[in-house]
């Protein structure tokens, strides 16, 4: 039976739920960033970056929850197996994941405060401007937003690949700890 | 020695030099409004978020006669537009909005002003592109030192001005109304 908070050996539910609805919405907001940036000024790029900005938020908010989960449910600990140096670098990538996933969000929405560009959250409700209109520091924060969506991309496929190569080559059970399933024959 | 003809004649004369002199105090004084002593200000809604920006040329006159308004003719060069990224700014000159290579110039002028409290009303008419409209404008005239200043806000309806046509005339993504802050300080005409 899973449980909501993280044990020693497994992700709680509530810490995987999180996980995987950032994911997805990491991967959406990829695709939107992507598609939007490059569409001349028009109907359709506003829609779209309007939509990129909301759905930026809220990934930022949720990822702010994930931290005060974390806080209070220390995650499962690393395979014993695992060399001391792995388990550093695991650690290292994780908090730099954390980082970019906070700075990504934040850098978007200081760059569409600059720009003059606020954001209504999904049409719902004004978000305050971070800072005030800028041309040269909108420009300058373009290229910020721009260099950690890169690095969380790069970051993002390390984890991946990371994460598969233990289900599939070390077979220590380190992804099965962020999936509701175990593996057969495993306790 | 005068005769009593040329004494009415030299009256005459008098009164007409004492009254062309009196004249200038009678006539309306005009005064400059001038872009460089003043600033025009915009505010529309994108996405249900607020959108703002600058009109950097603008000009005209407005005439005061003993502290009364008595016209006001001011125009806007559209293609000064100064929203703070110069890509939607080059959208507002194109034809979808200002088209200003076709219409170079925004135009208010005046019929009447009416007093209205301690503020003042315009009516008169506003050219901007191919449209022509009745227009009120709200705005107060102030003595700040021995300056004249003019402000108002008042909003407008892009629409009616053909401000933002095909996909733009989306009113759920870009509003049909516009917030428009003017405040200028007037300076004399010399003529």
């Amino acid at each position: 039976m899973a449980k909501w908070r993280n044990t020693t050996d497994t992700y709680g539910i509530i810490a995987q739920a999180m996980h995987w609805l950032v994911a997805a919405m990491v991967l959406v907001q990829l695709g939107l960033g992507l598609y939007a940036a490059d569409l001349p000024v028009s109907l359709a790029r506003l829609q779209w970056l309007s939509r990129h900005k909301s759905l930026g938020l809220a990934i930022l908010a949720l990822i702010l929850l994930r931290f005060a989960w974390r806080a209070m449910n220390r995650p499962p600990a690393l395979p014993a197996a695992m060399p001391s140096w792995q388990q550093r670098a695991a650690r290292a990538m994780h908090w730099l994941l954390y980082a970019l996933l906070v700075l990504a969000p934040l850098t978007g929405w200081l760059h569409a405060s600059a720009a003059g560009l606020s954001v209504s959250w999904f049409g719902l409700f004004q978000v305050p401007d971070l800072i005030s209109q800028d041309k040269e520091l909108s420009a300058l924060l373009k290229i910020a937003h721009r260099t950690c969506v890169a690095l969380l991309s790069i970051l993002l496929l390390g984890h991946a690949g990371a994460a598969l190569w233990h289900a599939f080559v070390l077979r220590d059970g380190v992804l099965h700890r962020m999936l509701p399933w175990k593996p057969r024959g495993s306790a | 020695m005068e005769t009593p003809g040329q004494r009415v004649r030299l009256r005459i004369a008098a009164v007409l030099i004492a009254s062309a002199a009196a004249l200038p105090a009678h006539a309306d004084q005009c005064y400059a409004v001038d872009s460089s002593r003043g600033a025009l200000s915009f505010e529309v809604k994108q996405a249900g978020a607020p959108f703002r920006g600058k009109f950097k040329r603008f000009g005209g006159e407005v005439c005061l006669l003993a502290d009364k308004v008595t016209r006001i003719e001011v125009w806007l060069e559209p293609a000064s537009v100064d929203a703070g990224l110069p890509e939607i700014d080059a959208a507002l000159r194109d034809k979808d909005f200002f088209a200003v290579s076709q219409f170079p110039r925004a135009v208010y002028s005046s019929q009447s002003v009416e007093v209205r409290g301690n503020d003042l009303v315009s009516h008169g008419t506003l050219q901007m592109k191919d449209k022509r409209r009745n227009f009120d404008v709200p705005f107060s005239l102030r003595r700040e030192g021995d300056q004249q200043v003019v402000s108002g806000t008042l909003t407008l309806n892009r629409l009616d001005y053909g401000v933002g046509t095909g996909e733009w005339s989306n009113t759920q993504w870009l509003a049909n109304e516009v917030k428009l802050d003017f405040k200028v300080t007037l300076a004399a005409i010399s003529r």
